[in-house]
């Protein structure tokens, strides 16, 4: 199956999730959740309270099936969101801090090897981003990046890169207006 | 993409929706931004454009596979969740957090802890709560589903000044839908107030309960029309 008849499954099995097809979920599991447990271990750094993000996220696209919109947000991209808005959720109620991930980590995220199915869904918009990020002065694209890909808030940022609040905020500030420009280019 | 989902030239100074997907906002700033995603179809238009346009960003990261027993507890809590027991989630253990919380906040109204006794006279078993918030991050209200699911009791945590000329309304935001009204509320009592039967699939813990500050009689439109004094996410703790 090519990348484009399995994209059209996943946006049909999660129309019949809609009605409550448990299968069709099932389905949307088999396809999608490891690339959503690597989002929420991402951000979560712990694996046990990533594998419980992800039952949340799952009863999440249950409930929210209806809402999902193929016009709106490709099916990954919509599945993307809801992981990483669990996994920031579940990170802020945490009592404790985290484990100290330095901001360059964010560095290591390889760029290669995308899925053809991922691919095709971000591939336009993914070529985009990337010629638009490397717009950005470096320090403001790792911050975007950092702050993306690991749920840090502005002030674990600023303490993280060892600059005040102000000077993080408007790093990240000033690189999502530049980003913004560009990409509406 | 259409136009309708790119932002507007007049809005370049407020980052809000991007900060939103790019998950850098506080706990309370992050709430302000839920509610405003599930009454503003411009907002959420907005967050829309970051999430397709920054989601590529979450591709490099390497997939994991997730073992088993996660797809068994999903199967588990569906099963569960389609059967009418409610959880018999420790309420006193909830009760003792808003006390400790209520008792914390200085700023504590005589009128707040008679509604905290009178929330410690609802059943056991009541399974869901939430706590209120204004922007300051102050407690305004706190709210409990009541045992069976079917209403819910709100009681004003602090004060607040009686305008004559404005009604307070309840609305309840289940995730990616738009609010809810569930009826006007009195800021001075505690008011139990029951579901409509449509909405009792949606009252669960991932639902946000908002107060918004409406002309007398309510909202004219059957959506929040003037500014939103409190809200928070519903919770079993």
């Amino acid at each position: 199956m090519d990348a484009e008849a399995r994209r059209r499954q996943l946006v049909a099995a999660i129309n019949r999730v809609v009605g409550g097809d448990r299968a069709a979920l099932r389905l949307v599991y088999s396809e999608t959740s490891a690339k959503l447990f690597g989002v929420c271990l991402r951000i979560l750094g712990d694996r046990s309270e990533a594998e419980d993000v992800l039952q949340d996220v799952y009863l999440t696209v249950w409930r929210k099936a209806a809402s999902f919109d193929e016009g709106v947000a490709s099916p990954i991209t919509w599945l993307v969101a809801i992981a990483r808005n669990r996994s920031i959720d579940r990170l802020r109620s945490r009592a404790s801090a985290r484990a100290n991930v330095p901001i360059e980590a964010a560095a290591d995220v390889p760029d290669a090897s995308l899925s053809a199915i991922e691919r095709l869904e971000i591939g336009e918009d993914r070529a985009r981003l990337r010629d638009c990020l490397q717009e950005l002065e470096e320090r403001q694209s790792a911050a975007i990046r950092s702050a993306f890909l690991d749920g840090f808030t502005y002030e674990e940022l600023a303490e993280k890169a060892r600059v005040p609040l102000g000077t993080m905020k408007s790093w990240i500030r000033r690189g999502l207006l530049k980003l913004r420009t560009c990409l509406e280019r | 993409m259409s136009d309708e989902d790119t932002i507007g030239a007049g809005e370049h100074h407020d980052l809000t929706a991007a900060e939103y997907v790019l998950g850098v906002l506080g706990p309370e700033e992050r709430r302000r931004a839920e509610f405003r995603l599930a009454s503003e179809p411009r907002f959420a238009a907005e967050v829309a454009f970051w999430e397709a346009r920054l989601g590529g960003l979450a591709e490099g990261v390497p997939s994991v596979a997730a073992p088993a027993a996660v797809w068994d507890g999903i199967e588990a809590r569906l099963s569960a969740a389609l059967k009418p027991a409610p959880e018999r989630a420790g309420l006193w253990q909830s009760l003792a957090f808003w006390r400790t919380f209520a008792i914390a906040s200085a700023a504590l109204a005589a009128a707040s802890m008679a509604g905290l006794v009178y929330l410690a006279q609802i059943p056991q078993g009541a399974p869901l709560l939430a706590r209120l918030n204004a922007e300051s991050g102050q407690a305004r209200f706190v709210a409990a589903v009541n045992e069976g699911g079917d209403s819910v009791t709100i009681v004003p945590a602090e004060l607040l000044s009686g305008d004559q000329q404005k009604a307070f309304e309840l609305w309840l935001i289940p995730p990616g839908d738009k609010p809810h009204s569930l009826g006007l509320i009195d800021p001075s009592r505690p008011v139990r107030i029951t579901l409509p039967k449509s909405l009792l699939p949606q009252v669960n813990r991932d639902a946000m309960l908002a107060v918004s500050l409406e002309p007398p009689g309510g909202s004219p439109t059957g959506q929040p029309t003037g500014p939103v004094i409190a809200n928070g996410k519903l919770a079993s703790l």
